[in-house]
């Protein structure tokens, strides 16, 4: 009996501490109650991505500037979890959804619900198999592209290129292998003489690099990284083993990290991907949809090659 | 065979069992790879060991109690941010981001040890919550950017060399005399293994319990923080995402040296052969160019084989 008590005390306790603290949060979150122009539900694939950060910022500033309400969710890469946040974003009435798709497929049912609610959805930077109101991104293939061109430029056409990949089977390491292999193909005096992952971290693609050194040396001519903390994580490991002034190394994404590396002289390239203007575009395209206005169905944000040549644009 | 002979030979697999594994997987590698076996390399394995090293010592000091820390990857994070924000060139002394670094993840252990004794949640719980906490903490910090722009005082102890040596390697070997001391020569070190051997025959010869068990997750937390600053010095960036499953690692590696899940049984010395033999593992797949998804089915089977072949030999 006093035992049942004890659990069930604790268990009001345990329940009146997390609403305290609930309505704690959302009384912080709550700053001003002006009608919005619209509201805007955003699931983003992963907040604790830099980059993904930045979309997040540059659609809340063009969301204050067209007054128009965001609720920002995070799917912390988890496409089941996205699906739900977009059925809530239903039930909750938006005017409009934005997707930053965790997956191509898994996150396909996202889009379904909405289009069953008749709720415009926008996906911004990746794609999914069912097909949004509007897409506004970039093509990934695109980036590998650039950066494998310099390389092949940067070598006369004849050389030894090593290729670090991200997490495999993520629609950013498909598209930027397939990329960079068009390239490849495209210049047969180029040789692809090892690849291998190093799941976008830099600290493993310290490793991966370090026994690279070992395995090839002064074979290795040039390193292309699926994204700038792998490139970052080679470049280092090539200064501490004294052979950067060799080895030419390009990257994807321009980080800030890397842009200073670019700039300095030790990153040979990176490439821009505008997530100001992929945010910023994808607030104004849903707010025009929500409105009934008609707009393109893909709009495309391009790429742009970084090096010390036009370093100056991007800092 | 004689009987004799045979308990002779079973116990000397019993006492080295690990070690010869870890032998014969280098002989394997030496004749598969020309560049395994060269001082460089071997120098180079140690460096990338350094960082799972500190964690998984410090993990056996809590998997000795009989419980367990799955906190450790987001404390690397948390305290990797933290130290970073402490180490821009000309703000601070180096010792202070160092410092404040081991504090923060000393901070997590006590944190973790005082609600295991005190609340009696199972470490498990605990430990897990605190996963999630330490990484929410670490993006909260940082703002979910990298912190960057630090120090060479500070990059030193990740990028650095004393006489051809690593400083991660030289701060490896400090970490695991030192534990290794403690745990076998000193009192509370031999109170550890008494509790997690048996924690009711500890308590009633007059041990306290609650103090040496908080202790351990405090050593395990503080230690986490100090792999934590050599990550970030090593990556030259604080990264709020860094670290993720590192626990799992620095658990393998600890079980493999044959530290008991259960608690009371295990050491340093057997902790830093598991953790030896991951690392040859990974570096030996990388020069022999083994695909990436093959590394992960041998390197699952490698290790639950080097368990078992460890186990029989106990037996």
């Amino acid at each position: 009996m006093s035992i049942r008590f004890q659990v069930g005390v604790k268990s009001v306790a345990a329940v009146g501490l997390s609403l305290l603290l609930l309505t704690g949060l959302a009384c912080s979150s709550k700053e001003e109650a002006k009608p919005a122009e619209a509201v805007i539900g955003v699931s983003l694939l992963n907040l604790s991505s830099e980059f993904i950060v930045m979309i997040s910022e540059s659609m809340e500033q063009r969301a204050g500037e067209l007054g128009v309400e965001l609720i920002i969710t995070d799917a912390q890469r988890n496409a089941e979890k996205q699906v739900q946040q977009v059925e809530s974003f239903i039930a909750q009435g938006v005017d409009a959804i934005i997707l930053n798709p965790c997956e191509v497929e898994g996150s396909s049912p996202a889009v379904a619900r909405a289009h069953e609610a008749g709720i415009p959805i926008v996906n911004v930077n990746s794609e999914t198999r069912i097909e949004p109101s509007a897409f506004v991104g970039s093509h990934d293939e695109e980036s590998a592209r650039l950066a494998m061109e310099f390389i092949v430029q940067r070598l006369g056409g004849n050389g030894n290129v090593v290729m670090m990949h991200g997490y495999m089977g993520q629609a950013a390491q498909i598209k930027r292998a397939q990329g960079a292999r068009e390239v490849l193909e495209a210049n047969p005096g180029i040789r692809l003489l090892s690849e291998q992952t190093a799941e976008w971290d830099r600290a493993k693609a310290m490793a991966l690099m370090e026994n690279w050194i070992q395995s090839y040396g002064d074979q290795i001519n040039a390193v292309f990284a699926h994204n700038d903390e792998m490139g970052m994580g080679a470049l280092i490991a090539l200064e501490q083993a004294g052979l950067k002034d060799r080895i030419i190394v390009a990257s994807v994404d321009a980080i800030a990290d890397a842009l200073g590396a670019v700039s300095e002289g030790r990153l040979d390239a990176t490439v821009f991907q505008d997530s100001v203007g992929q945010g910023r575009t994808a607030v104004e395209t849903a707010l025009k949809l929500s409105r009934g206005e008609g707009c393109e169905p893909e709009v495309y944000i391009p790429f742009q090659l970084v090096t010390l040549e036009n370093i100056d644009q991007f800092r | 065979m004689q009987p004799g002979q045979a308990s002779r030979l079973a116990e000397w697999i019993s006492r080295y069992g690990l070690l010869l594994a870890l032998v014969l997987l280098a002989g394997l590698l030496s004749c598969l790879t020309p560049n395994f076996a060269t001082a460089q390399n071997l120098l180079i394995v140690l460096r990338q060991i350094s960082i799972n090293g500190i964690l998984a010592v410090g993990v056996t000091y809590v998997l000795l109690t009989g419980g367990v820390d799955l906190s450790l990857g987001s404390v690397v994070a948390l305290t990797g941010v933290v130290a970073a924000g402490f180490a821009h060139p000309g703000e601070y002394p180096v010792i202070l981001a160092v410092l404040v670094g081991i504090l923060a993840g000393s901070g997590c252990g006590l944190v973790n040890g005082l609600i295991v004794t005190r609340g009696k949640v199972a470490p498990f719980i605990v430990t897990l919550g605190m996963l999630t906490v330490a990484r929410g903490l670490a993006l909260v910090v940082s703002g979910g950017r990298p912190v960057s722009n630090l120090s060479s005082s500070f990059t030193v102890l990740g990028g650095g060399a004393i006489i051809g040596i690593p400083i991660p390697v030289l701060i490896l070997c400090v970490v695991a005399f030192a534990s290794h001391v403690f745990l076998k020569r000193t009192r509370p070190g031999r109170y550890i293994y008494a509790v997690g051997g048996n924690e009711a025959a500890a308590y009633a010869s007059g041990i306290n319990v609650t103090a040496v068990k908080t202790l351990a997750y405090a050593v395990c937390g503080g230690l986490a923080g100090l792999a934590g600053i050599v990550l970030a010095a090593r990556i030259t960036t604080g990264q709020p995402n860094a670290g993720i499953a590192y626990e799992l690692d620095a658990i393998a590696a600890a079980v493999i040296g044959g530290t008991s899940l259960s608690g009371g049984v295990g050491g340093i010395v057997g902790t830093l052969l598991g953790a030896l033999l991951m690392g040859v593992l990974n570096n030996g797949l990388d020069l022999m160019n083994v695909s990436s998804y093959w590394q992960q089915i041998v390197k699952g089977l490698i290790i639950v084989g080097a368990v078992w072949f460890d186990q029989k030999g106990r037996r």
